[in-house]
């Protein structure tokens, strides 16, 4: 095995606009990504929050040029921006303000060993469940997220899908019983939930509204 | 209240001449990331280093990538031509790696840490800056990483190098004493730096 390893940024696999940077070389020590918007307007960090991992995140637009928004201050950001945003609780995104703007991110948690995050590791089942999902299949969504469960049982987030598949496809039960699990393994996801279109079908219901409370 | 976020440029990050054309752009300290390593490197001059000849004695991973210019590496004595927007992955800690730029302004960022155990900043960070500056200054720069990081071996050493640099001998010398009981080859070091002349542990 090499005791090293390179690639050129524009040779690596895409995932959408994610282009995993750490998944491609193994790195262990730190969370490390890029994300590529091909043409103006794309999305290229979706907006979000740290606090459930508490990561401090340094992004670096590397081409083009960017405009972030954090806690609703917008911040342009031309090539050779650095962006360090310290404040796990900070909301921030960003979209591309050229065509082909890439941006590196960055992150892990002070005082703590580098974890990878759960929607890296899962993404083998993610990416096609919600090709399913934005097609309209919600049993073959749900399917997909059931399958990577059995490698992955302990993702919240998984789950959480799962709960909002089985919602749209009139799974009451197991919606019910997933965002339950969800919600025990992160509690960010009842924030979630409240305002997830995803599960209209259940605002009415009982144990839908007690999971919330 | 510390602001939830920093904006900069790369442009703006300081810079301190190290060695062979090689500009320290200190990026973790000028943030005070805490969770890793980053830090950028600059040569304006072809042929000058962006990244020294090293193995990274502290066991850390690195990611080196080519943000701006052309760099060649040279990898346990393999040599990579790499443009802007390269990757370079190191995860074993003892491959002596360096690099030149092939361009001017080539610019090379640093990203490391530890696969398993927390980031903790790494002594040269302030030793590198030290040499910035006249021995009073300096001897507060190192002073201040020996409140940051506690009691390191090699702070520790470099304080007695500015302490003696500035005559204040007695200083130096314990200073040094202190550094060879923590590490042992600072006194193998000491044997030949010509700011210790005269400074026996």
């Amino acid at each position: 095995m090499s005791r090293w390893a390179s690639a050129h940024l524009s040779e690596l696999e895409r995932r959408d606009e994610w282009i995993p940077i750490r998944h491609h070389f193994g790195v262990r020590a730190v969370g490390i990504n890029a994300f590529k918007g091909d043409s103006t307007g794309d999305q290229l960090i979706t907006e979000h929050r740290e606090d459930w991992r508490l990561h401090e995140e340094l992004y670096v637009v590397l081409e083009g040029h960017a405009t972030f928004r954090i806690d609703g201050e917008e911040v342009d950001a031309p090539a050779r921006t650095i962006v360090y945003v310290r404040e796990p609780s900070a909301k921030r995104s960003a979209v591309a303000k050229e065509a082909d703007t890439v941006v590196l991110a960055v992150g892990g948690e002070p005082g703590a060993a580098f974890v990878p995050s759960d929607y890296e590791l899962t993404w083998p089942y993610s990416d096609p469940a919600f090709k399913h999902y934005r097609a309209g299949r919600y049993s073959e969504a749900a399917q997909t997220l059931r399958e990577g469960l059995a490698e992955f049982p302990d993702s919240a987030g998984l789950r959480y899908n799962l709960a909002c598949f089985s919602a749209l496809a009139g799974d009451r039960e197991t919606a019910l019983a997933e965002l339950a699990e969800a919600i025990r393994r992160e509690p960010r996801f009842r924030e979630s939930a409240r305002s997830d279109d995803d599960f209209a079908s259940l605002r009415d219901d009982p144990g839908f509204n007690e999971l919330l409370d | 209240m510390t602001k939830p976020y920093e904006v900069l440029s790369l442009d703006e990050l300081d810079r301190i001449p190290v060695t062979e054309g090689l500009e320290w752009r200190p990026l973790r300290r000028r943030l005070g990331i805490r969770a890793f390593g980053t830090n950028a490197y600059t040569s304006e001059r072809v042929g000058g280093l962006v990244v020294e000849e090293h193995v990274e004695g502290s066991g850390h991973e690195e990611l080196y990538l080519v943000v701006s210019g052309r760099a060649r590496f040279t990898l346990d004595g393999e040599e990579l031509d790499a443009p802007a927007g390269t990757i370079v992955f190191l995860p074993e800690h003892d491959v002596k790696r360096k690099a030149v730029s092939e361009e001017e302004g080539t610019t090379v960022l640093a990203v490391g840490g530890w696969p398993d155990k927390p980031f903790e900043p790494s002594q040269w960070e302030w030793y590198f800056e030290s040499y910035a500056h006249e021995p009073e200054r300096a001897i507060e720069i190192l002073e201040d990483g020996l409140r940051q990081l506690g009691e390191r071996a090699w702070l520790l050493y470099h304080l007695a190098c500015h302490e003696a640099l500035a005559g204040r001998r007695d200083d130096a010398r314990e200073h040094l004493r202190r550094a060879i009981e923590l590490d042992p080859r600072a006194a193998e070091r000491a044997r030949d730096d010509e700011d210790l002349a005269g400074i026996e542990p």
